[in-house]
């Protein structure tokens, strides 16, 4: 039972920054408009439309399991007690202060003064009590406090609350930055009629739901009382009326920002990232991000219980096609780990450590394994080795699949069968050990511990652990990133995830395409998507993972 | 009989019989079977080599000498796919035929001439079955298989096949029953055994013949549309709607991968429709005859 609820946190963890496995690639980095440099006087009124890629599965923080789109409502009608910084690391927000004790096992967090929620209710410690009382029976919540410990919140004052975690745990910050344990709600409105909530929610947020009809559109107006003011004195948010639309299908939902049915949309993918930046009458807002996409083996399973066939594998994957399949050429970076090229967590070592693309020292390889008499699979010697390679049935990756299995084919030595199940069984299969090689993707914005705790555990212990990868070298990545989780020092932090990552490579556990780029599609009056910041003046972290941040927003005069 | 020994001429009969549209459907159908059936012996390229790892050809390249219809996304030669492809849709939709009126035909054509309790039990299942929208069940059976090859979703799809058939049937044999040579041949005391075979089935099968044509192009957008939704074989195996399906992520780069596939369904259902009208009418003729 423990395994499994930690494997769904895993997944959730996985999954949770964005459409899990929905895009593969990566890009350059930066904007490509929309965001940088002088955007000019923020314009204070209008309305805008904003099409996402799917409609909201719900918007209860602690209870409905998000991706990308539901996360860009949440956070209009939300604040969090943490966000991201451009600085790196965790700033708070709804928070004014949050404090580590040395161990990292309490974590005493002051709320700001004076706040109240869209129904009045002032904002206390109590409060925080209280959300942690249905937190910890949320669907989305609950997974959450089982990983990181967390045991109790306890009011030292009107404002001030201390988080009791039953281990030291580094990533807490990472923790109260989303929604299912950062986003303030109103705790008596959410216990009182918790569907209800769902279709009404009561936060702090710089918006107030008006209306809320599912698979039609959301419509959110502005907070007149909402408590932050930009640098110039003026109270945000800047609009006055935000409409979600989810617009599913990719090309519709460009070509709606295109013809001005909607004023900005989300993308995940690269292939509309690529035909938005050919078309006319659209800024694209791109992010690059520390998604990466590529695939995992199953380590307990032959003949991916052998490093020889995991390198073979790895060294015949042509990353540059897989991109290009993807529709990432020019805009996806390969991967060589979970973090890209502009994280502060990227390491040269790791990098270095990957298999190139080789196909002769692939051959090489796999020919070792089979004309080994001792070979796993038990299959004659000289014999192909047979590889499983498993996706859902998204048309780009599909097209990734192909090139991924016709890499391995040219080996000769390998003979693949592609097979596709819906995204939820896939995940499921993944949860379940029931892999083979494995679609997947990693990373987001959060803190590494998260998706690395999730990834990576000591399967004796029943945890995690997706590939079950076992041995010296799996119990190496695991110490190190025990040791990550116990400390904030950035360096310290920074060498674990590095040592995490190098033996990953190493082994050949996974193997990747290239880096998700996300972005933003929006007509050019658009502004102030990336420029938003933080309390502190701080600017924020951007467009992680496809998330708008729409408080920020304003539009300019055509 | 006379047909049998020598069938060119009658068939070539047959042919300057049709209208035009007809004979263009005919033309289109037997080169597209023939394609499907001898494509290895053809020189086509292989249909899942991917030239542009290799830096031969180009992804989403149009028409030219090297690639008469064009690359698809991943640098594959699209005139070879659409070949290749057709093998998978037509072996569905000759498997639906087959066990339709094979099963389904006879089914029909047995309750019909019989009636009774076994009639009533028969159709009484048909119509359960029916009651189902077709694409749903599908879906459904095919995710319950979880293995996608083309033997299981041929037989899937052929199973599915058989209650259209029957109802079809029945409702010829219901007529043709009551006939005047049916009531003759009974009223002589010929075995009824015999009444089925000698003069019921072979009058239902006209309309049999008709209908599986017309079924053939159902089967065929059927086919299609699990595999746009990717639950039909799995790639890299060519299918058309699969190669709609993929193609669709670049459709504003280019048009030729989408409407390279969807033109070959459209021909190939029109054909079948066509032809098939042309069937059930020359049926409808000799019949009246009758």
């Amino acid at each position: 039972m423990r395994k499994r609820t930690t494997k769904q946190f895993v997944a959730a963890l996985i999954g949770s920054a964005a459409l899990l496995l929905a895009a593969c690639g990566g890009g350059d980095g930066g904007s490509s408009g929309g965001g940088d440099g002088d955007e000019g006087k923020p314009v204070i009124g209008g309305s805008i439309s904003v099409g996402l890629e799917a409609e909201a599965t719900g918007l209860r923080p602690w209870e409905d399991s998000c991706s990308a789109p539901c996360y860009t409502i949440m956070t209009t009608v939300f604040d969090k007690l943490m966000e991201g910084s451009s600085e790196g690391g965790y700033a708070p927000f709804l928070a004014e202060s949050l404090e580590p004790n040395a161990e990292l096992t309490e974590w005493t967090l002051k709320l700001r003064e004076g706040i109240k929620f869209h129904n009045g209710v002032d904002v206390t410690s109590q409060t925080l009590v209280d959300m942690f009382e249905i937190q910890k029976t949320g669907a989305a919540s609950a997974a959450v406090i089982t990983s990181n410990g967390l045991t109790s919140v306890e009011v030292v004052d009107d404002l001030t609350v201390v988080y009791k975690l039953s281990k030291a745990y580094a990533s807490f910050p990472a923790d109260l930055e989303r929604a299912p344990l950062g986003m303030v709600f109103e705790p008596a409105a959410a216990a009182a009629d918790s569907e209800g909530f769902s279709r009404a929610p009561v936060g702090t947020g710089p918006f107030t739901m008006q209306t809320r009809d599912p698979d039609n559109q959301t419509v959110v107006v502005k907070n007149a009382d909402y408590w932050r003011e930009d640098a110039d004195g003026n109270k945000l948010p800047y609009l006055d009326q935000v409409t979600f639309r989810p617009i599913p299908d990719e090309g519709t939902r460009l070509d709606s920002v295109a013809s001005g049915t909607v004023n900005l949309a989300q993308t995940l993918r690269q292939a509309t990232i690529r035909d938005a930046r050919a078309t006319a009458g659209v800024t694209t807002v791109e992010f690059q991000g520390n998604n990466t996409g590529g695939g995992f083996f199953n380590t307990k399973k032959a003949p991916y219980d052998d490093v020889r066939v995991r390198m073979g594998l790895n060294m015949a994957n042509n990353q540059e096609a897989v991109i290009v399949a993807l529709g990432g050429e020019g805009i996806s970076a390969a991967a060589t780990q979970w973090f890209s090229p502009d994280s502060p967590w990227y390491s040269q070592k790791a990098a270095d450590a990957y298999p190139k693309y080789d196909i002769a020292a692939a051959t090489a390889k796999l020919k070792e394994y089979i004309d080994d008499p001792a070979r796993s699979d038990g299959k004659p010697v000289g014999s192909n080795i047979a590889v499983t390679l498993s996706c859902p049935p998204d048309p780009t990756l599909i097209a990734a699949m192909q090139v991924v299995s016709e890499g391995w084919k040219a080996t000769g030595l390998v003979d693949v069968e592609l097979t596709q199940f819906d995204q939820a069984t896939h995940i499921n299969n993944g949860i379940q050990d029931n892999t083979d090689a494995h679609c997947w993707r990693w990373g987001g914005e959060g803190d590494p511990q998260a998706g690395i705790a999730g990834f990576l555990a000591d399967p004796a212990k029943a945890v995690g652990n997706f590939t079950n990868w076992e041995g010296e070298s799996a119990a190496v990545a695991i110490a190190a990133k025990e040791e990550a989780g116990k400390t904030i020092d950035p360096a310290v932090r920074k060498a674990a995830f590095e040592t995490v990552m190098i033996e990953m490579n190493t082994n050949a556990v996974t193997w990747y395409s290239g880096h998700t780029a996300t972005a933003f599609i929006t007509q050019p009056t658009i502004k102030g998507l990336t420029s938003w910041t933080l309390p502190s003046g701080v600017r924020g972290v951007g467009l992680p993972g496809g998330e708008g941040r729409i408080w920020g927003v304003w539009v300019a005069a055509s | 009989m006379k047909f049998l020994k020598n069938p060119f001429p009658a068939m070539w009969r047959l042919y300057r019989s049709m209208p035009l549209t007809v004979k263009l459907g005919t033309i289109w159908i037997v080169a597209i079977v023939f394609a499907a059936i001898f494509a290895d012996f053809l020189p086509l390229k292989d249909p899942n080599y991917q030239g542009f790892i290799m830096g031969e050809s180009k992804v989403n390249e149009g028409p030219s000498l090297k690639h008469l219809l064009g690359t698809d996304d991943l640098s594959r030669d699209l005139f070879s796919r659409i070949i290749y492809g057709a093998r998978v849709s037509l072996t569905v939709s000759f498997v639906a035929v087959v066990a339709g009126s094979a099963i389904g035909g006879f089914l029909g054509a047995l309750v019909g001439y019989t009636r009774g309790k076994v009639e009533a039990a028969v159709m009484a299942t048909v119509d359960v079955i029916l009651a189902f929208p077709g694409l749903v069940l599908l879906l459904a059976l095919v995710t319950f298989m979880q293995t996608r090859s083309l033997f299981v979703i041929s037989v899937i799809v052929g199973f599915l096949s058989i209650p259209p058939y029957t109802r079809v049937a029945r409702a010829n044999s219901l007529s043709i029953s009551r006939r005047e040579f049916v009531l003759a041949a009974r009223a002589i005391g010929t075995p009824r055994r015999t009444v089925l075979f000698r003069e019921v089935i072979p009058n239902v099968l006209p309309s049999i013949m008709a209908y599986a044509l017309v079924a053939a192009a159902g089967v065929i957008v059927l086919e299609g549309s699990l595999a746009f939704l990717g639950l039909s074989v799995q790639p890299p195996t060519p299918t058309w709607g699969g190669m709609i399906n993929q193609a669709r992520k670049d459709i504003k780069l280019t048009l030729f991968p989408v409407l390279v596939p969807s033109g070959a369904m459209v021909f190939t259902v029109l054909a079948l429709n066509t032809v098939g009208d042309w069937v059930r009418k020359r049926g409808q003729v000799r019949g009246a005859a009758l």
